[in-house]
């Protein structure tokens, strides 16, 4: 059974269409990175599959429940899926170890002795064991972001969505941030990537869609192969672009 | 000199008290009301319940940019002739401040609230949390710390604007000294004083007293 299936999904923000079109299956233990210029739709889709944005025709399965369905219960898919955020978003006043503790212990029912052992776990796992009573506003970009992916470990879920989670990051953070990623998706975890990172893309990824206008123009199996030789026109120029730059 | 020393007799200086009395205990009952009715307004206005929300933000609307005085009156006196209902100067002093209160509150709560970011509501929901328990763990705390600093500022001037009451004779504090120079208008002055210094110590510590729980709360 497949974690994640877009059968004609569109999405539109009054007439603009953010979505078009899109057909897509993930799989379990895939790490799909998306890249495209912005406003090609990247984030809108990320967000879609966790409930945070709304799918305006089409059908959305995650974890094979259809998010169109009312009768289907969202907090129970945002059990499932986690999600690491372009500004970290953590919780302003609770503690780092609060902030991973929180969603299990009122979620998941887990008794506070446990959640804070696992939590401790987490901090060791991301490197920063020695902040867990601090607020998030003593930490850096790059440990708030480490702080956000072990949040998001802490549900034990089966997939995790990044939107641009080094995007708001000094330059000498994100190996760090990029890092704990790596660490995961080693783990098997099922990840879906919306970045700029093309060496995360490249070395990490096992797959990679490249995005504009709201639609999938390339999905590749083999991340390299498109950096090599994307097929897409629109892909060429992006990738000609940013390279150049380079 | 000798004007404050007999402005201060002890029976002046009691009946002014008296009068301190009635203004802490009038303002006492409509800071717990308008808190109670402000944050629930509040929250009207910023979940957006379909027309009930509209509703109430134009009612918080219209009374926001009434004068007190005048809503003090229509309490007072409008209320008998309209609708028969009759209060006397106590309870139509704390309906109109209650009143008024409430939807100055309502505007600070609601504004306290969408101050959160919205990447808040976001984590939290992502995070599996259902929208009450994101609101209870994360927005409201968060918001109610911002809150303090404004509300506090309210319920000062709250006390101060009890004093308006003084015109439909709520026997409070500005009242009882304007009957005291009333009889001998020499004291004017110190009663003058006696009122600056009274209302100076009851803000000021009411603000005081705020300071500290919004230490507590940090």
């Amino acid at each position: 059974m497949s974690m994640i299936e877009f059968h004609d999904v569109n999405k539109y923000y009054g007439k603009f269409k953010a979505l078009k079109n899109i057909n897509l299956t993930i799989e379990r233990g895939e790490v799909v990175t998306i890249i495209g210029p912005s406003g090609s739709g990247k984030s809108t889709l990320l967000r879609t599959i966790n409930g945070l944005e709304l799918i305006s025709s089409g059908q959305l399965l995650v974890d094979n429940h259809d998010l169109a369905d009312p009768k289907t219960d969202m907090n129970r898919i945002r059990k499932n899926v986690g999600m690491v955020f372009q500004h970290f978003n953590l919780y302003a006043n609770k503690t780092i170890l609060q902030n991973i503790t929180l969603g299990p212990e009122k979620v998941l029912k887990v008794p506070h002795v446990k959640a804070a052992e696992d939590a401790e776990r987490l901090l060791g796992l991301v490197g920063l064991l020695d902040q867990a009573h601090k607020l998030p506003s003593m930490l850096s970009g790059g440990q708030k972001q480490r702080i956000a992916i072990a949040r998001a470990l802490a549900m034990h879920p089966k997939a995790i969505l990044f939107d641009e989670p080094t995007s708001a990051l000094d330059p000498e953070v994100i190996g760090d941030v990029l890092d704990v990623m790596k660490k995961v998706a080693e783990q098997g975890m099922t990840m879906i990537v919306v970045t700029h990172e093309m060496g995360f893309a490249k070395e990490v990824g096992n797959r990679l869609l490249f995005m504009a206008d709201g639609e999938i123009r390339e999905d590749s199996n083999d991340p390299r192969e498109f950096f090599r030789a994307p097929q897409d026109e629109r892909a060429q120029e992006f990738l000609g672009k940013i390279l150049h730059v380079d | 000199m000798q004007n404050f020393i007999d402005a201060y007799s002890w029976v002046n200086l009691r009946f002014l008290l008296e009068g301190l009395w009635v203004t802490i205990y009038v303002s006492a009952i409509s800071v717990v009301l308008s808190f109670i009715i402000g944050s629930i307004l509040g929250l009207i206005r910023y979940v957006k319940i379909k027309y009930l929300s509209m509703i109430v933000g134009f009612i918080i609307d219209l009374i926001r940019n009434l004068p007190l005085l005048l809503i003090i009156f229509f309490m007072y006196f409008g209320l008998p002739s309209t609708f028969g209902i009759r209060l006397n100067t106590v309870t139509a002093a704390i309906v109109a401040l209650t009143v008024f209160e409430s939807a100055m509150l309502a505007e600070i709560i609601r504004s306290g609230i969408q101050s959160i970011g919205v990447g808040q509501m976001e984590a939290a929901r992502s995070n599996g949390l259902t929208y009450l328990q994101a609101m209870w763990y994360i927005i409201l705390p968060q918001a109610f710390r911002n809150m303090v600093p404004p509300i506090v500022s309210q319920f000062v001037s709250l006390v101060k604007d009890s004093s308006l009451a003084t015109i439909i004779l709520l026997p409070e504090l500005m009242y009882h000294s304007q009957i005291i120079y009333g009889q001998n208008t020499n004291y004017m002055i110190p009663m003058f004083v006696a009122l600056a210094f009274l209302y100076f110590v009851i803000c000021f510590l009411l603000s005081r007293l705020s300071k500290r729980l919004a230490r507590r709360l940090h």
